[in-house]
C-alpha cells in the first residue's frame, strides 16, 4: 500500500501520529510549566498585589520591580544568606559528608553498610515537612531533644543560630544523595590502579589524589551541580524558621514567599523569582562548561 | 636483585578459606619463576601476598635476608605488573612510567628524563605524550613494564602477563618478556594458568592446587616427570593418558591387556593398583596383534596441523550403539600428519616404556624412579611397598 507521507522515523509513525502520542504530555507541560513561567514574567512587570486596588487592576510598571530589588537591602541580604546556605549545606555539608560516608562504607562489613545506607537514605526519602517537624522537635526550646542531650534547657537554637540550624538540617536531609552517587563512583575505580599506587608506595592521600579523584571528578561536578540547584531552590527551611528571626535566615525562597504571600506583593515576588531562575541558569551553565572542558581534556 | 624465601607462608581469608597453605619455597636470585595452576589454586593470592597487597596470616617471607612479611607494599622493593596493566588513564605515558619516582619525591624534569630513558629501552620513545587509552594492548603492557622497571626494584611480579593480549601478540610478548627478564637479570615471579606459557618462559616453576605446591622443578622436569597425577594431567598441550590398572608378574594389566612396565618402575607386589601415565606424544599406533599393545576402536581424530590427536576406545568390542564413547578407557595418541587412522578403525596402541611413568592409584603420587629432585610428592602412596618404591627396577 503506497503512502503519500513517507514516515522517516524508526517506528514508521510519521509526524502526525507521533505528534499525537506526545500531545498529552506537551499539554501538561504547557499548562503547568510553560504557562506559569510566562505568567511569572508577566507578573514581574506589574504592580500586582494580593489585595487592594492593584489586585483588581494591576498596572504595568516595566522594570521597576527589578530596580527595586537591586536597591532592596532585604533582597541583597537574602541573596547573601542563600549563598551561605548553598555553600554550607550543599557544597560543604552534603558533598563532603556524603563523600566521607561513601569512602568509609567501602571498607565496612556489608551488614553495617546496609544499615547505614538505609538510615541515611531514609532521611532523604522523608517529605520535607516531616523532616522539618523532626528537626523542630530536635531543636525546640522547651523539651527539645538537643537541649536534653546537651543539658541546656531553654536554649533556643532556631533563634540563636538560625542559619546554622537550617544548614545542619539540610545537610542531614540531603547527604544520602551524595553518598549514593559517590558510592557508585568509588566502586568504578579499578582496584588494580589503587594497588598499583600502593605498590609504588603511595599513601592514602596520594592514592586519593592520583587515582580516586581523577576517576570521580565528573561525578563530583554532576553532584555539586544537582545539589546546588536543589538547595538554592529549597523552601523547607521556611518550615523551621520562617526566614526569621528578623530576616536572619531569610533565604531567597523564603524571601519570595514572605513578600509575595506574606505582604502580598505578587508582582515584586514574581520579579525576584525571575532573578532566581536566571541565577539557576548561570550556575547550570557554569558547571556544564566545566564538565565539558574536563571531557575535552581526557 | 634478591632471593625470595617463603617460610611456611600462609594466607587464610576471614571466611576461613586457606588460599596459601604453609608454603616453603626458595626462588633464586635472577630466576624467572612461574606459579602455575588452575583457577582458585591460590597462585594469585600467593603473588599478592609476596607483593604485600594481602597480609600473610602465617609464616615468613624473606627477600634476601630481610624479613618483609609485614612491610607495606611500597617498602618491599618489589614492583608488580597487573593483569589489566592498571595504567592511570588520566596521565600520559611518561607520567605513568615515572609515577613511582613521583611518589619518591623526585623532581619533575628528572622524572621525565628517567621515564624517557626507561621507555626508550622498551620502544616507547615516540609514545611518551599519549594517554593509555590511545595505546594498543601490547604497548600498554610495555608501559606497565616500564613503570615497574623505573624504580629498579629487586623483584618483579607479573600477574597473568599475557592474558590480556590476543593470541598472536601473546607469542611475541612471551619471547619479549623472557629476553627482557634475562637482560635485566631481576628475580621475577609470574602467575599463569596456561601451562604452555609456564613451560616456555620459566626457569623453574611451581604447580599449585588448593593452596599447596604439588611440584617444583624446571619445565623439563615437570613435563617429563610429573610428581603426581594432578601435575601429569595439568601439564602438556594434550593431557597425559592416565590409565588405571594393576601390577602383575609380566607387566601391567590394563583393560584386559597386559602392557610392559615403565622402565624405572619399582618392583611391586602383583595385584597392586596403579595408574600408568603416558603422554599422547609417546604413545605409538601399531597393529592390533602387536605384543604389548592395547587394541581398540578409533573414536575421534583431532587435526592439529603437523600432528593429529587420535582417541582410541580400548576394548575388543566396538562401542555398543547408544553408549557414550568418551566413557570407559580411552587412550590418546599423537601421530604425525597424514598417518592418522580412520574413525572406526581397529588399531593397537603401545606406550614407550622409557617415557612413561607409574603412579600410585590411591594417592596419585609418582612411584617410578627415585630422587627425581622435585622435592614434592612425598610418601610412597602404596601401603606395604615403601621399600619397593625406593629401589629402582630397570
Amino acid at each position: 500500500m503506497p503512502r503519500t507521507a513517507v514516515a522517516t522515523d524508526a517506528a514508521g509513525l510519521g509526524r502526525a501520529r507521533a505528534g499525537g502520542f506526545v500531545a498529552p504530555a506537551l499539554v501538561l507541560v504547557g499548562l503547568f510549566l510553560v504557562f506559569p513561567a510566562l505568567w511569572t514574567i508577566y507578573l514581574g512587570l506589574t504592580d500586582y498585589r494580593l489585595t487592594g486596588l492593584a489586585a483588581a487592576a494591576p498596572k504595568m510598571v516595566g522594570l521597576q520591580n527589578f530596580r527595586d530589588a537591586l536597591a532592596d537591602r532585604f533582597f541583597l541580604n537574602s541573596l547573601w544568606l542563600t549563598l551561605i546556605y548553598v555553600a554550607g549545606s550543599a557544597i560543604i555539608g552534603q558533598t563532603v559528608l556524603g563523600f566521607a560516608l561513601a569512602w568509609m562504607m567501602q571498607k565496612v562489613r556489608p551488614s553495617v553498610r546496609g544499615v547505614v545506607e538505609t538510615v541515611v537514605l531514609l532521611a532523604w526519602l522523608l517529605p520535607g515537612s516531616v523532616v522539618s517537624f523532626l528537626w523542630w522537635a530536635m531543636l525546640n526550646r522547651r523539651d527539645g531533644t538537643l537541649n536534653a542531650l546537651l543539658d541546656t534547657p531553654g536554649y533556643n537554637w532556631l533563634i540563636q543560630h538560625p542559619m546554622l540550624s537550617i544548614i545542619v538540617f539540610n545537610t542531614w536531609r540531603g547527604t544520602a544523595f551524595s553518598m549514593m552517587l559517590f558510592s557508585a563512583a568509588l566502586q568504578a575505580v579499578p582496584p588494580s590502579q589503587l594497588e598499583s599506587a600502593r605498590m609504588a608506595g603511595a599513601n592514602g592521600a596520594q592514592q586519593f589524589r592520583d587515582v580516586v579523584f581523577p576517576h570521580i571528578r565528573g561525578h563530583v561536578l554532576t553532584n555539586t551541580l544537582l545539589i546546588s540547584l536543589w538547595t538554592f531552590n529549597d523552601f523547607s527551611p521556611y518550615l523551621l524558621t520562617a526566614g526569621g528571626p528578623n530576616h536572619k535566615s531569610e533565604i531567597l525562597p523564603a524571601f519570595i514567599y514572605n513578600r509575595a504571600i506574606g505582604t502580598g506583593e505578587l508582582g515584586y515576588g514574581a520579579a525576584i523569582s525571575l532573578i532566581m531562575l536566571v541565577i539557576n541558569l548561570i550556575i547550570a551553565l557554569l558547571y556544564l562548561t566545566l564538565l565539558r572542558t574536563r571531557k575535552v581534556k581526557t | 636483585m634478591a632471593r625470595i624465601i617463603l617460610d611456611t607462608l600462609s594466607k587464610q581469608y576471614p571466611n576461613g578459606v586457606l588460599a596459601v597453605d604453609a608454603l616453603d619455597l626458595t626462588i633464586a636470585d635472577g630466576e624467572f619463576f612461574a606459579l602455575l595452576g588452575p583457577s582458585g589454586c591460590g597462585k594469585t593470592t600467593l603473588l599478592r601476598t609476596v607483593a604485600g597487597l594481602e597480609n600473610a596470616t602465617g609464616g615468613r617471607l624473606l627477600s634476601d635476608d630481610r624479613d618483609v612479611t609485614h612491610l607495606p607494599p611500597g617498602k618491599r622493593d618489589i614492583a608488580m605488573v597487573f593483569q589489566d596493566y592498571a595504567l592511570f588513564p588520566h596521565m600520559d605515558v611518561a607520567d605513568n612510567i615515572a609515577y613511582p619516582l613521583r611518589i619518591r619525591g623526585e623532581h619533575r624534569t628528572q622524572r621525565r628524563a628517567k621515564a624517557l630513558e626507561t621507555g626508550t629501552g622498551l620502544g616507547l620513545e615516540n609514545l611518551m605524550d599519549r594517554r593509555p587509552g590511545q595505546l594498543s594492548g601490547g604497548q600498554q603492557q610495555r608501559v606497565a613494564l616500564a613503570r615497574a622497571m623505573a624504580c629498579q626494584p629487586s623483584v618483579f611480579l607479573f600477574d597473568e602477563p599475557l592474558s590480556n593480549l590476543d593470541a598472536r601478540l601473546r607469542l611475541e610478548a612471551r619471547t619479549f618478556l623472557k629476553k627482557l627478564q634475562k637482560d635485566l637479570g631481576v628475580t621475577t615471579i609470574f602467575v599463569t594458568h596456561d601451562q604452555a606459557e609456564a613451560l616456555a618462559m620459566a626457569d623453574r616453576m611451581a604447580v599449585m592446587e588448593l593452596g599447596k605446591i604439588r611440584q617444583v622443578g624446571t619445565p623439563a622436569e615437570v613435563f617429563h616427570r610429573p610428581a603426581n597425577t594432578f601435575v601429569a594431567n595439568f601439564i602438556g598441550s594434550a593431557p597425559m593418558n592416565l590409565l588405571a590398572g594393576e601390577t602383575a608378574d609380566d607387566g601391567l594389566r590394563i583393560g584386559g591387556f597386559t602392557v610392559p612396565f615403565p622402565h624405572d618402575s619399582p618392583r611391586l607386589p602383583p595385584g597392586t593398583p596403579v595408574t600408568l601415565g603416558a603422554r599422547p606424544e609417546y604413545v605409538d599406533v601399531v597393529g592390533t596383534s602387536t605384543p604389548g599393545a592395547m587394541a581398540g576402536t578409533v573414536t575421534i581424530v583431532e587435526y592439529l596441523g603437523a600432528t593429529a590427536l587420535v582417541s582410541v576406545q580400548i576394548g575388543d568390542e566396538r562401542v555398543p550403539d547408544g553408549a557414550d564413547p568418551v566413557l570407559g578407557l580411552t587412550v590418546q595418541a599423537m601421530v604425525a600428519e597424514g598417518t592418522e587412522p580412520q574413525i572406526g578403525a581397529r588399531i593397537g596402541v603401545t606406550h614407550q616404556p622409557n617415557r612413561s611413568l607409574l603412579y600410585a592409584a590411591d594417592t596419585g603420587d609418582l612411584v617410578s624412579g627415585t630422587g627425581s629432585g622435585t622435592g614434592s610428592g612425598t610418601g610412597s602412596g602404596i601401603p606395604g611397598s615403601t621399600a619397593a618404591t625406593v629401589s629402582t627396577t630397570p
